[in-house]
């Protein structure tokens, strides 16, 4: 991984172009079968279909022959591939050399897990690849067919259709960003019937070079599309956004979304942030004597259980929220369809930019928690006081 | 009975600041009022945003986070975090429009027992104008 961040910058200008033949996903995996014969990297992560079912799940793949039920871009995302990811590589060493196909937000999700000390990049190698989105993982299980069916075409016009994720609808950062995020990105975008390859680190510039590949085509095709979709993204989540923080203005707005849980913590067991190994809303530490309890209901008339539900959802994003990269895991994870995923990419939006922090854009960026300025946020913190210290200085 | 609302408020205080700060405005017979319920942290820093959140879901009228002043922190650097934590609490607030008021940030060291006992005055003041808090009634949280 590099610290220099201005050498890594100027990578994405030249990339390498690959005619497809048979289809996108047989010229992309020819690249991984080449790069496991040559032994340039040990392993694959990639998303595969359980042979005989519709499900989909993540597998190390070490055999070439796997790459028959192995899938680029599946239909679904079943499992966070950042979740994926770390449950092998969170306690370092890994000696193997390995390589993850994984989509931008998963990519994400991976840099925010090595800021928390989750997963070990050093022998990583991070590959994204443009993302159409994906389909509700409830609407594929209920109709596998209709449903993979319908995601092949919206995928081959990259169409933002109403039948995608919400989470994929509002998506505005399904490409390649300008950071130093991963370390190799396969572009889709651009001229019909080419796969690019575009290194985005010295490490991926290695590759490519092991793999015999020059970075010399010209990128602008892939680019000017790829901008011309992340505007007209761009344009529909800030409809979004708008949207919703219109139906939370008040309190109510987002108690009645919540109010639906059933307190089954899916939304945190399947967030690729969520990774403290037990939860405070899991522990004992709520548990309080049974005349707490009756006193409670003395004073409110009444008690409602679960208990916490609302303190889960928002002490969950007070850990979280910013380092959510809105992947919307957890939206597809709940069973009553609260939309959750929407709300915690609303409010890390408005909080993300009171850092300006992009989760996952950087690896060098700390978190906002763990750094702090000495004179910062004056005018939050106390607002009297910051006139009072502005006046005295003028004095 | 007094129908007079008397707010409930919970004090986060450092140890090493705003405690003292606020034993030391005891000792003095300063005026506190009694709406403050102070829990003592070692630092500012100690301060998880969840116990904010607790206690404000759980009924309480205002929440109080107090620390030493920027660069007297005995931890070098504990208050700045608490800082940035109360920043980013302030944004959830603000953006699921829940009352922000009900929550601040205040530095308070040692020896401002006078700073003490005007801040939670005042902060009293403007609770017991804003009224109760509408969670400390709900049922459905």
């Amino acid at each position: 991984m590099s610290n220099n961040q201005k050498e890594t910058k100027n990578y994405p200008n030249k990339g390498k172009s690959l005619p497809v033949e048979k289809s996108i996903k047989d010229t992309v995996f020819n690249i991984f079968k080449k790069a496991l014969e040559e032994n340039i990297f040990d392993a694959l992560l990639i998303p595969a279909k359980v042979p005989d079912t519709d499900a989909y799940s993540w597998i190390l793949l070490q055999d070439e022959s796997l790459f028959d039920i192995a899938d680029p871009l599946p239909p679904v995302m079943t499992v966070q591939g950042g979740r994926a990811l770390s449950s092998f590589s969170k306690n370092g060493e890994l000696g193997l050399k390995i390589a993850a196909l994984l989509r931008p937000c998963e990519a994400r999700a991976v840099i925010e897990l090595f800021k928390l000390h989750q997963v070990d990049l050093d022998n990583m190698t991070l590959i994204t690849i443009d993302c159409p989105g994906a389909m509700p993982l409830a609407d594929y299980m209920n109709d596998p067919k209709k449903i993979a069916d319908s995601f092949k075409k919206i995928s081959e016009k990259w169409e933002i259709s109403e039948s995608l994720r919400p989470a994929c609808q509002n998506c505005h950062r399904f490409s390649l960003m300008d950071g130093t995020g991963p370390d190799l990105h396969i572009g889709l975008l651009g001229e019909n019937n080419k796969v690019t390859l575009i290194a985005n680190s010295p490490e991926g510039n290695d590759l490519l070079e092991k793999l015999g590949f020059e970075s010399k085509d010209s990128l602008d095709k892939w680019k000017t599309e790829k901008e011309k979709l992340v505007k007209e993204k761009t344009k529909k989540r800030e409809s979004f956004l708008k949207e919703w923080q219109e139906k939370t203005k008040n309190p109510d707005g987002f108690f009645n979304e919540l109010n639906k849980c059933i307190n089954c913590h899916n939304c945190m067991n399947a967030c690729p942030i969520c990774y403290c190994q037990q939860c405070y809303f899991d522990s004992q530490m709520i548990n309080f004597k049974p005349e707490i309890y009756l006193k409670k209901s003395r004073e409110k008339g009444a008690l409602r259980f679960p208990l916490n539900t609302m303190l889960f959802h928002i002490g969950r994003m007070s850990h979280m929220v910013l380092s959510c990269v809105a992947c919307g895991a957890c939206e597809d994870a709940c069973p009553v369809s609260i939309p959750v995923g929407r709300l915690f990419s609303m409010v890390g939006d408005k909080t993300q930019k009171q850092f300006d922090y992009v989760p996952g854009l950087n690896r060098e960026d700390p978190l906002p928690l763990q750094i702090f300025k000495e004179d910062e946020f004056c005018e939050v913190e106390t607002p009297n006081e910051c006139e009072e210290k502005a006046t005295e200085e003028v004095k | 009975m007094n129908d007079k609302f008397t707010p409930n408020i919970i004090g986060f205080l450092c140890n090493w600041c705003s405690y003292t700060g606020a034993d030391l405005a005891g000792t003095s017979r300063m005026k506190i009022p009694p709406s403050l319920k102070t829990i003592r942290v070692m630092c500012s820093g100690r301060i998880d945003p969840l116990f904010v959140l607790e206690s404000f879901i759980k009924g309480a009228d205002g929440v109080m986070m107090m620390g030493c002043h920027p660069g007297d922190c005995h931890y070098q650097k504990g208050n700045y975090n608490a800082r940035r934590r109360y920043v980013m609490l302030n944004s959830i607030f603000d953006t699921l429009g829940l009352e922000k008021k009900r929550i601040g940030l205040w530095w308070v060291s040692a020896s401002e027992a006078t700073r003490f006992a005007k801040v939670t005055n005042e902060y009293t003041k403007e609770i017991e104008k804003l009224g109760p808090n509408p969670t400390s009634k709900e049922i459905f949280l």
